[in-house]
């Protein structure tokens, strides 16, 4: 029987094997280090920030398949708790973001290279 | 320890992977993306489908490789397309494979609320932050970039940490989820047992509970429903094996996941909410536009806000 099939039938997910876990974990860890590469090589403000929303996508992910694999509501939970933050997390960096466009009329973040001190 | 992928194969996918994403980071001049993110492709999938000869019968069904090839395609092009609001229209349909994938692991709740509050909350918000933040082009130079954004920094130095991190990360996860041993109780099914109003109301709808009757769920050892207890008034019971219950008595998944949060995490609840007030003021209080005033204007509104009564009582304290 196809884990669809059983899905359909019970209402309950089927028993999940480890490579198929680590199929999702791969997928996660791919778009993870996708949004790390972004974050460090894109010098546009607003790119940064959503590939940090890129990353907690990834985050979402790995929680929600181990959640899946231990059969329990907490991964589900957590990701919850994620999109929480990454909503008050994209409020503070936008209302930044506009801040720092009105003083210097640019989004590149190398204009801001002398707060590094 | 059994280790899934060989490691030389492994890091020899991972190095293809690493230089078809530094390709497709936009830098000046020629830039091929394409052929960049065909590289990437290509590396990224011979490894899956490496993995998914592993997994033998285990393997996850179709739709994993469709959703997550959509998912993975568009946050590279999310982080190399060099016009922002494209890289934002990607990122919604990352989050649309996302929620697909959410869906296969039987997490339906978060799914619908991933497009509710991503595609239709956090990124529209995103939209009008580029529209809101960009220079409006003059008529002749609508189609030049600008110089931020055709150009990558350090997209090799970037590139190469970034797969630094995939390569410790996959190995981890390549010798040691294997072994994990699978969860000993199915919590989903044994939730059940403490819901009895839940399993009542659902016996009462399919007419197989009586007035004054009384169920109960019987968990066995392996934490699934053993059989379904029916106690009458008068004490007497019998019981629904497996097949004989409604179809509808197995824990759903909001009910599942609001029972999980209410139970086990009301105080991260209230931590979310504070978490979310404060993001609240801090943009109020970020984004508000100052105004300059000197010495005569403060005490001019000063004056103003405090009304007649105490300007005549400045005129008096001045005369």
């Amino acid at each position: 029987m196809t884990t669809i099939e059983l899905l359909a039938q019970t209402g309950f997910p089927a028993p999940f094997a480890g490579v198929t876990l680590a199929h999702y974990l791969f997928v996660s860890a791919a778009m993870f280090v996708l949004g790390i590469i972004g974050f460090i090589s894109r010098r546009n403000l607003i790119i940064m920030f959503l590939c940090t929303e890129l990353m907690f996508q990834a985050a979402g992910i790995a929680l929600v398949a181990f959640g899946r694999y231990h059969l329990n509501f907490t991964g589900q939970t957590f990701v919850i708790f994620v999109l929480t933050v990454a909503a008050a997390e994209a409020a503070m960096a936008l209302a930044l973001v506009v801040l720092l466009f009105r003083r210097k009329e640019s989004l590149d973040a190398q204009v801001w290279k002398d707060l590094r001190g | 320890m059994d280790t899934i992928l060989n490691p030389f194969l492994l890091y020899g996918l991972l190095a293809v992977i690493a230089i078809g994403v530094g390709i497709a980071l936009p830098r000046r001049g020629f830039s091929p993306q394409i052929l960049g993110g065909l590289v990437a492709a290509a590396g990224g999938g011979l490894l899956v489908a490496f993995l998914t000869l592993k997994a033998g019968k285990d393997f996850p069904n179709i739709y994993f490789y469709i959703f997550s090839a959509v998912a993975l395609g568009a946050a590279l092009r999310v982080i190399t397309h060099p016009r922002p609001v494209y890289a934002a229209l990607y990122f919604i349909l990352t989050i649309i494979a996302t929620a697909g994938l959410f869906l296969i692991l039987s997490a339906e709740f978060m799914a619908f609320a991933l497009i509710i509050v991503y595609a239709g909350a956090i990124l529209i918000t995103y939209l009008f932050v580029i529209m809101l933040a960009t220079q409006a082009p003059r008529e002749e130079d609508i189609d030049v970039l600008t110089e931020y954004d055709s150009e990558a920094r350090e997209p090799l130095a970037a590139t190469a940490v970034g797969f630094l991190l995939m390569a410790v990360l996959t190995t981890l996860l390549f010798k040691g989820v294997a072994t994990l041993p699978p969860a000993p109780v199915n919590r989903t099914e044994a939730l059940l047992a403490e819901m009895p109003r839940k399993v009542e109301r659902v016996l009462e709808n399919h007419g197989l509970l009586k007035e004054g009757e009384t169920a109960s769920v019987v968990l066995g050892a392996d934490g699934l429903i053993e059989a379904v207890r029916i106690v009458g008034a008068n004490g007497e019971g019998r019981a629904l094996s497996r097949g004989e219950w409604p179809a509808e008595l197995p824990v759903k998944n909001v009910e599942g996941l609001g029972f999980n949060l209410l139970r086990d995490h009301p105080g991260t609840i209230e931590i979310a909410g504070v978490i979310l007030l404060m993001a609240m003021l801090g943009a109020v209080v970020l984004s508000r536009k100052q105004v300059q005033l000197d010495e005569d204007a403060k005490l001019k509104q000063a004056r103003t806000l405090a009304g007649p009564l105490s300007e005549a009582e400045a005129e008096g304290a001045n005369g």
